[in-house]
């Protein structure tokens, strides 16, 4: 499978180990990805007009003809509302008239929808699988939303994902509820409100691992823990991993390539016990 | 603060948020999804009646606009179709453009400099910015920059792309 690649901004800053893990997860599966070429921001949740919205959209979209893939959820959804509205001809006069190469239509699909379609056809590639692991599948808001790969209020598609893993999916009440991560900056407050609820939910429901798709939910669970905890005098101490790294993992590819020395809770031990336990099964 | 009825603000809010939001029959399913609700006042729900009566000023000038976390769930969830989060953005552009002088206002006028000026976001000259406006901001980022810094996921550069002069039409020409 061929398809063109949207990094999304964060993958040359705090996401870089979600870029490294799709990468290298692409590559094991035999996914073909080419980098959109001098691809812009898509002005994740901060640019309030939305046919600026639209037109940064549609400038990366018009850059190539095969069906394009983002591990981020911001962009995915960016993206895909974009293509909504671009059908609407007057939106996409106005958007055309100003771009240099024009939109003619794009399939825009996350890494996660991606990677559970190559591994349905083949779990062959599974070796090391990720057994009674308790992972707390957490979709954050816009991998579903406006409209998405799976339903906006129940998703099941990393549930689906971690069985494939052989992984033991979590009930995991908080699911869909927001990580308050567009809001950090100048809301901080409110926004540490609502991660720290995430993170001591997936504590009290044994999780070993939170899961992600978007950067900033990682942001805000995983680089931000520490400092929530030491807020909270309560200790998390959760590994979250992207989803790229956890299926990365279970395909016996090295720390190192799916950039888990990346993440701020150390994921090492983790992984450490998934070969302990996968070494008692063989 | 007004409380005229502003018939050109309600049209630019049904222009710029869709004709629909008219049919809103004010039921706070959107307030209800809302996770930050509770810090809201006005509630969306309130919001979107301000916008309907024309009141501009109560509608512009709140926190409400910049509590909103993007996470779409009341639009997902609205009976009559309305984009709740549409009405703030809306309300947040029309905002950034009277000038209006806050930090969260600023936040969002940094990053999309940036994006006009270089294409893409870099995140540390991002907070940089944005701290000469709020130096409040200082511990939390000091906190993330001893977090991600030793991770090397802090580049000190930016990135500046190649259609530069494309995107900075693309922002100036459809922002209008």
């Amino acid at each position: 499978m061929r398809l063109a690649y949207y990094p999304g901004c964060v993958s040359r800053s705090t996401g870089r180990e979600m870029d490294a893990s799709t990468r290298a997860v692409c590559s094991a599966l035999g996914i073909a990805l080419e980098e959109l070429e001098d691809w812009n921001c898509c002005g994740a949740t901060h640019v309030s007009n939305e046919l600026v919205a639209v037109g940064l959209a549609a400038r990366n979209m018009a850059q190539t003809d095969l069906a394009i893939m983002t591990p981020c959820s911001i962009c995915y959804s960016n993206l895909r509302a974009a293509v909504e509205r671009l059908e609407e001809p007057e939106t996409r006069a106005r958007v055309n008239a100003v771009l240099t190469k024009k939109y003619g239509g794009a399939e825009i699909r996350h890494a996660l929808d991606v990677i559970l379609e190559t591994l349905a056809k083949d779990d062959d590639v599974i070796s090391i699988p990720l057994k009674d692991l308790k992972v707390a599948p957490y979709y954050g808001c816009l991998l579903t939303r406006p409209r998405g790969v799976d339903s906006p209020e129940f998703p099941m598609l990393l549930e689906r994902l971690l069985k494939t893993l052989h992984a033991e999916p979590l009930d995991f009440r908080l699911k869909t509820f927001c990580c308050g991560g567009p809001i950090f900056m100048p809301q901080e407050k409110a926004a540490e409100d609502t991660a720290f609820m995430i993170l001591s939910e997936a504590k009290r429901a044994g999780a070993e691992v939170i899961v992600t798709v978007c950067p900033l939910c990682h942001f805000m669970l995983d680089a931000k823990q520490r400092s929530l905890e030491q807020k909270r005098s309560e200790k998390i101490g959760i590994p979250v991993l992207y989803v790229t790294q956890l299926v990365g993992i279970a395909l016996g590819l090295g720390p190192e390539e799916l950039g888990l020395n990346m993440n701020s809770v150390s994921p090492l031990p983790l992984v450490e016990r998934v070969y302990e336990r996968h070494s008692k099964f063989i | 603060m007004s409380f005229d009825l502003d018939e050109g603000f309600r049209q630019t809010i049904l222009r710029m948020a869709g004709g629909e939001v008219q049919t809103c029959i004010q039921c706070g399913t959107c307030s209800a999804s809302c996770p930050t609700a509770h810090l809201m006042n006005p509630s969306i729900r309130k919001l979107i009646k301000l916008c309907l009566e024309g009141k501009r000023d109560e509608a512009l000038m709140n926190d409400t606009i910049w509590l909103c976390t993007s996470c779409l769930l009341c639009t997902v969830r609205c009976p009559r179709g309305i984009r709740p989060k549409a009405v703030v953005s809306a309300c947040k552009d029309l905002a950034e453009k009277e000038g209006i002088k806050t930090k969260d206002a600023a936040y969002e006028q940094i990053f999309s400099k940036q994006i006009r000026e270089y294409g893409r976001i870099s995140e540390l000259p991002l907070t940089g910015e944005f701290l000469l406006v709020y130096p409040q901001g200082m511990v939390q980022s000091m906190e993330m920059g001893l977090e991600l810094m030793p991770k090397g996921k802090l580049g000190l550069g930016v990135e500046k792309i190649q259609g530069r002069d494309e995107v900075k039409r693309i922002m100036e020409e459809l922002g209008k």
